[in-house]
């Protein structure tokens, strides 16, 4: 099966986010996902349910702002409300979103 | 701590669940993130460590129960006695099935252990991420695959050592069977190369130790070094029976072909880490260890690859000798003695020719003096000797390009091999003392005779090779002496083309320098002038009006003394005689001197001329009267020739007119009356008394030779059917010296060479005012490499000389040190 384009994630509240797969790959979670055999793989959908949809929306929005940018130098800021902080912490702790982070500078 | 451990035992019966599925390949109805999500929950709550064990453990345990069974069952005591103990009674084919299933059982294993412990680096990604980071453990993904080398590879097992009587472990098996394998295919068998390719890369990818350092690969700590080891043996063994079948041209060919089978095997079976050292393996144990004993081969060895010209078999030697040595030291000596013989050989070859018509009692004298080859030769082989010249020249220059051929197809053109080649050539070719008059003596021949009708290559051909031989040549000066009295027959007897004698000289002087050639092109200028010369003073007498009736057409050549060699100048005859030999010329050939002279020196003045009769040459026009009593056939008319003789002819042709009738004169009576040197006059006499077809003097008695009792007498009955008749000219043709004449071009040249060293030792002392004997001997022997060699002896009673004459003195208080006196 050719891999698609596009893969859909889905938050606690089984809200779906369609995303482009090379723009989630950013994320070293997201790729050990979709390399193994796991269901996600084969089905091309990643479920994560303790991730509520709001912070999963940021976190999408921060793949695609990633992949909009990463050839270039000198990129704004990505806006974050304060109150997220929080919350968008943790989420880039789960998708191991460390920009010293060996796995993802490994790949 | 039960706290932790209530909330660690959920999340692990999670993963444990998760790697026996794994293991059974029951992943894909996993989900990834309730995995990761287990193990991530296990460090947050900073139970990395146990998870580390409980995986690490997990694994251990499955090997011991799942993993190793089969492997173990597959160690039977067949393939132990086969792989370990080489008992003979297995055929081949039985040894690569068991030997392949055994590996293949290795390889499933590998492929599932590794593919899982992938899957499982990749669930525990956040353990490895913060807890591994911070514990500074081997990641979880080395330690567990690290797993298969010491519960697998590792592994003894009980059985099989008692089998053995002494300990082993399964890789003991593995690394047998794999070198078992090679040895087959490299006897020739098929072997399944992915599969050994497939166990390689495993072993490539584990590590000595879990900390997976980059140099501690099991493929280069183990396999590699027993690999080697094992490769040396084969070849060793290889090389020994490759010696008995004593085919040199085979080894070549099969050492090429294991070079390029272990190349390929490294690309497809094992590593290209190996390569190089494998490499390495065959060329020391193929090509260095018996070299010397392959190339001396009788019949197959460097000697008759060279001789044979068997090009494929050197360039495949010239390839394999770089590959271990860069300076080919061994190729590079054979080629050069091989150079030497075949260059000495040439010179035996010679040597038998020369002396093959020759009195046999030259020759004993000849081989008494040990070989020496300017021995005293009659002079009627003077023509045979001068084809064994050529013949000579003829065979370096083929030599040569045999030679050259080598280097260009063999040898890819190698400079170090060409300069040794050609250091061997100089050293043959000036090992035989007479190298500078043969080069002469082959481009006099090949200008002279050859180049008539010949194109432009052809004469480019010939250009070439007088320059190559040049090259090798040490004695310039000897070579300078000889071209330079072969040119000036060639000039004076108008023999060569002047533009391809200009085009020889011009080379030269790129070649060696214009110091070199200053008196060729002094010749060739004499000539040019002389043509003027002539021209003008026939307008001149043309102008006089002077009706001479007897009209004679001078062409004059005014040759600059010091340009010329002495023999044509007539300086030798001055040192014979003890005096110069004035011939007395004929009244009308006088009158004409005169005139020539007066209008010569009317624009300059102060000039000496000499004239060389033994130079020139005259057409003298002979009118034969109608012989009395004959009625029919050519004697019953007049006969008016043109005779072409030289100047000496000329003279006594003209005393004929004089004679009287039927009376003759005697040998010494036209000596006395010319005054010709006796030797020349016996020449002279002979080219127009003996040869029937220019036979204008009847000779008394009627012989071949020349004696001084002899006489002669107006031959009224000569007949030609040509014209023009050519009175040969015996001293016209360039010939090999007799013994005499070379010692005494040795002497000149040697008294040539004590001026030239003289001048180097004064040029050298004025510029370094004092310098001791030794520097001052090398730095003449510097100055003058490009002209000759001289001999220290010489050098030294240069300098002796020198300071008889003061141009030095020696320094006191210092052993041979000299000082240059201003």
């Amino acid at each position: 099966m050719a891999d698609s384009k596009y893969i859909t994630l889905v938050s606690g509240e089984g809200f779906e986010f369609v995303v482009l797969r090379e723009a989630a790959l950013v994320s070293p979670t997201i790729k050990g996902m979709l390399r193994s055999q796991f269901i996600e793989a084969r089905t091309g959908r990643c479920t994560f349910p303790e991730i509520s949809a709001h912070v999963l929306e940021k976190v999408v929005d921060y793949f695609h702002y990633w992949y909009r940018t990463r050839e270039q130098e000198d990129v704004p800021d990505m806006e974050i409300p304060p109150e997220m902080c929080l919350e968008l912490l943790m989420a880039a702790e789960y998708f191991n979103l460390d920009s010293k982070n060996p796995l993802r500078e490994r790949e | 701590m039960s706290k932790e451990n209530s909330e660690f035992t959920p999340c692990w019966d999670i993963l444990r669940g998760a790697l026996t599925d794994i293991h059974n390949k029951n992943a894909s109805r996993l989900s990834f993130e309730n995995l990761y999500r287990a193990s991530y929950k296990i460090v947050l709550r900073k139970n990395g460590e146990l998870l580390y064990n409980s995986v690490k453990a997990f694994e251990e345990l499955w090997f011991r129960n799942h993993a190793l069974p089969p492997i173990a069952e597959l160690v039977s005591p067949n393939l132990i006695s086969i792989a370990l103990l080489q008992l003979p009674g297995s055929s081949a084919h039985e040894r690569r099935e068991t030997g392949e299933r055994f590996l293949r059982g290795i390889r499933s294993t590998w492929e599932d252990h590794n593919m899982s412990m992938n899957m499982v680096a990749d669930i525990l990604m956040y353990l490895e991420r913060t807890y591994v980071a911070e514990s500074r453990r081997p990641s979880i993904f080395a330690a567990t695959i690290g797993l298969f080398r010491d519960h697998i590879l590792r592994k003894d097992l009980d059985r099989a050592s008692e089998q053995l009587d002494r300990p082993f472990i399964i890789f003991d098996v593995l690394i047998a069977v794999v070198l078992d394998l090679i040895n087959m295919e490299r006897d020739g068998d098929i072997i399944d190369r992915n599969l050994l390719r497939q166990i390689t890369s495993m072993l490539e990818a584990l590590y000595e130790t879990d900390d997976e350092l980059e140099n501690d690969k099991l493929y280069l700590t183990v396999f590699e070094e027993r690999f080697l080891e094992a490769s040396r043996g084969f070849y060793k063994n290889e090389c020994e029976k490759l010696l008995r079948e004593g085919n040199a041209s085979a080894w070549l060919r099969h050492t090429q072909r294991r070079l390029r089978e272990e190349q390929d095997r490294c690309d497809t079976s094992l590593s290209i880490l190996t390569t190089d050292k494998i490499a390495s393996v065959v060329e020391e144990e193929l090509i260095v260890a018996k070299l010397k004993e392959f190339l001396a081969m009788e019949g197959s060895g460097m000697k008759s690859m060279i001789d044979n010209d068997r090009h494929e078999d050197l360039s495949i030697l010239y390839q394999l000798i770089s590959r271990v040595d860069k300076t080919k030291h061994a190729l590079k000596t054979i080629l050069q003695i091989r150079v030497m013989d075949l260059g000495l050989e040439i010179e035996q070859t010679l040597k038998s020719t020369d002396f093959s018509a020759p009195a046999a009692g030259a020759e004993a004298e000849d081989a008494a003096e040990g070989g020496e080859k300017s021995k005293v030769q009659p002079l009627s082989a003077a023509a045979q000797q001068t084809a064994a010249a050529i013949k000579w020249v003829d065979d370096v220059l083929q030599l040569k390009d045999k030679f050259d051929t080598l280097s260009k197809t063999c040898f890819n053109e190698d400079l170090v091999l060409q300069s040794a080649v050609t250091k061997s050539f100089a050293e043959f070719i000036n090992m035989f003392n007479r190298s500078s008059e043969f080069v002469s003596l082959f481009i006099d021949d090949s200008l002279k005779r050859g180049l008539k009708g010949k194109s432009d290559e052809d004469v480019e051909v010939v250009l070439q090779k007088a320059i190559v031989l040049l090259r090798y040549l040490a004695d310039r000066d000897m070579f300078e002496r000889y071209h330079q009295k072969h040119l000036a027959r060639r000039l004076l007897h108008n023999k060569s083309e002047i533009h391809i004698e200009k085009e020889l000289v011009r080379r030269m002087r790129a070649e060696l320098g214009n110091h070199f050639t200053a008196k060729f092109e002094g010749m060739f200028k004499d000539m040019e002038l002389s043509k003027d010369l002539s021209e003008n003073y026939r307008d001149h007498v043309r102008n006089l009006g002077d009706a001479d009736a007897k009209n004679i057409d001078l062409g004059i050549h005014v040759l600059t003394t010091n340009n010329w060699p002495p023999e044509v100048m007539g300086r030798s005859a001055v040192q014979e005689d003890g005096g110069r030999p004035d011939c007395t010329f004929p009244p009308a050939i006088k009158r004409l001197q005169e005139s020539f002279f007066k209008y010569y020196l009317k624009d300059r003045s102060g000039r000496v001329l000499t004239w060389v009769a033994s130079a020139g040459s005259a057409d003298v026009k002979c009118v034969f009267p109608k012989v009395p009593g004959k009625e029919s056939g050519p004697l019953s008319k007049e006969r008016r020739y043109e005779l072409n003789v030289s100047t000496y002819g000329m003279i006594v042709l003209e005393l004929f007119n004089d004679v009287a009738d039927g009376a003759s004169l005697s040998f010494e009576e036209i000596q006395a009356k010319t005054n010709i040197p006796a030797q020349d006059l016996v020449r002279t006499l002979g080219s127009l008394s003996i040869p029937p077809k220019s036979r204008v003097l009847a000779k008394e008695p009627m012989s071949k030779n020349v004696k001084a009792t002899d006489r002669f007498a107006f031959n009224a009955q000569f007949v030609s059917k040509t014209i023009k008749i050519k009175a040969p000219v015996i001293s016209s043709t360039s010939k090999v010296e007799d013994g005499d004449e070379r010692k005494e071009t040795e002497r000149k040249n040697d008294q040539t060479r004590a001026h030239v060293v003289d001048a180097a030792v004064v040029r050298i002392m004025k510029q370094r005012k004092e310098l001791s004997h030794t520097q001052l001997t090398t730095e003449v022997i510097g100055q003058l490499a490009g002209r000759f060699k001289p001999e220290i002896a010489m050098i030294k009673k240069r300098i002796e000389d020198l300071l008889v004459r003061e141009y030095l003195e020696r320094i006191e208080g210092e052993t041979a040190a000299y000082r240059y006196l201003a």
